[in-house]
């Protein structure tokens, strides 16, 4: 893994970096972006709602790819990002339920309804953070690794069809509005641009705290093998 | 990892020894919670579990004319609103805004205060509440779907000028 001294610049940057973009996207999404015709400012919830509902996305997927690579591979380093990336996703998805319960008031008349694109995504945040109760039930670092990537593969599972949910069955939450199901025209250029620079400052927010969890992990596996070492030497 | 400390994998806080029969009742725990998610979510939407009926399928779907809380979803057909003196008992119709039955109109009743977006052209209502033998719709709550479709003010006030 990287040098201690790396890793820190690295992190510093990212601090920096996502606090000037996110300084800049607040400036965007309460100045630049125009008013909605129909919705009003509430609208504007949006350019936090869908890239925070997209990174959790990212989160999910990437725990999938780094729980297999811990069962293939056996090697630490996965489970701890497949673990860092699980924590940060489930404080994204919490997000998205919340933005969407804000809007939802003003917008559908009511906070929550058992919709399918709402049902899954409640499924899908129960799914990780039962991925998390798991890693803390178990009584050692390996079994915790190996039952949570069980977890981390096949809950992977309800990711598509939340995306899809929207596609497949009636729902009150409108279709995509980026990505192959998209309509024509759902957004304005301008609303476009500002949707895309949210999803960077959101993904650089994202990079930031996973390399950071990613990296207290390691401290505290550090810590565990000193502890053994203590431990084995006073016998 | 630094080599000075022992890999990662060696390290157990209370030394286990792997249970093979253990490990078969996680695998099969696993494949059932799984298996009982999956059947969830398979059958909690097809079929007679949709969301919403349209206004044209609520209407020749007698069976359920028996006063079960269902959720049907129209527009709002323009002028057909009245409210009942100064009450906040209003009446309207809704009507399906394409297809077959797009000549159908129900007729409902709501007590109550309206949703925001109720008369906003551009946005389906949601209606919940039962259908029974006098043909008019019984509201408990009323949703609005927005389209997914976002345009800005401006926009829109060049375009309808």
């Amino acid at each position: 893994m990287l040098g201690n001294g790396v890793r820190q610049n690295i992190t510093g940057y990212l601090v920096v970096l996502s606090g000037l973009f996110m300084l800049a996207d607040l400036y965007l999404i309460f100045v630049v972006a125009p008013t909605d015709a129909v919705l009003g400012h509430v609208q504007r919830v949006f350019y936090f709602h869908v890239p925070i509902a997209i990174m959790s996305f990212l989160a999910f997927f990437l725990v999938f790819l780094a729980s297999i690579a811990y069962v293939v591979r056996r090697d630490g380093k996965w489970d701890r990002l497949a673990h860092s990336c699980a924590e940060v996703g489930v404080v994204f998805v919490t997000v998205a339920l919340l933005t969407g319960i804000i809007w939802g008031r003003p917008l559908w008349n009511t906070w929550w309804t058992w919709e399918p694109r709402l049902t899954t995504t409640l499924i899908l945040w129960l799914i990780y953070v039962s991925y998390l109760m798991i890693r803390s039930y178990a009584s050692n670092q390996q079994q915790a690794a190996r039952y949570s990537a069980v977890v981390g593969i096949v809950g992977f599972v309800d990711v598509p069809i939340v995306y899809y949910s929207v596609v497949w069955w009636r729902s009150i939450h409108p279709s995509p509005v980026v990505g192959p199901f998209a309509q024509a025209n759902a957004l304005e250029p301008i609303m476009l641009w500002i949707l895309l620079f949210s999803m960077v400052t959101f993904l650089i927010l994202f990079t930031y705290l996973v390399v950071e969890r990613t990296a207290l992990r390691n401290s505290e596996d550090r810590l565990l093998g000193i502890r053994l070492v203590a431990r084995r030497a006073g016998r | 990892m630094e080599p000075d400390w022992p890999d990662w994998t060696e390290v157990e806080i209370e030394a286990e020894p792997e249970n093979q029969s253990h490990r078969t009742r996680f695998l099969i725990l696993a494949a059932v919670v799984s298996l009982a998610l999956g059947y969830m979510i398979y059958a909690a939407f097809p079929g007679n579990a949709l969301y919403f009926l349209t206004v044209g399928e609520l209407i020749n779907k007698t069976d359920v004319h028996d006063g079960r809380t269902l959720r049907v979803s129209g527009k709002l057909v323009a002028d057909s609103f009245q409210r009942e003196g100064r009450t906040t008992v209003s009446h309207f119709q809704l009507r399906d805004e394409n297809g077959e039955s797009a000549g159908e109109y129900l007729s409902a009743t709501f007590v109550g205060v309206l949703p925001d977006l109720f008369f906003n052209p551009h946005s389906e209502v949601i209606l919940e509440g039962s259908y029974g033998e006098d043909q008019i719709f019984q509201t408990d709550a009323i949703l609005v779907k927005c389209p997914s479709k976002y345009q800005s003010l401006q926009e829109e006030t060049l375009l309808s000028s």
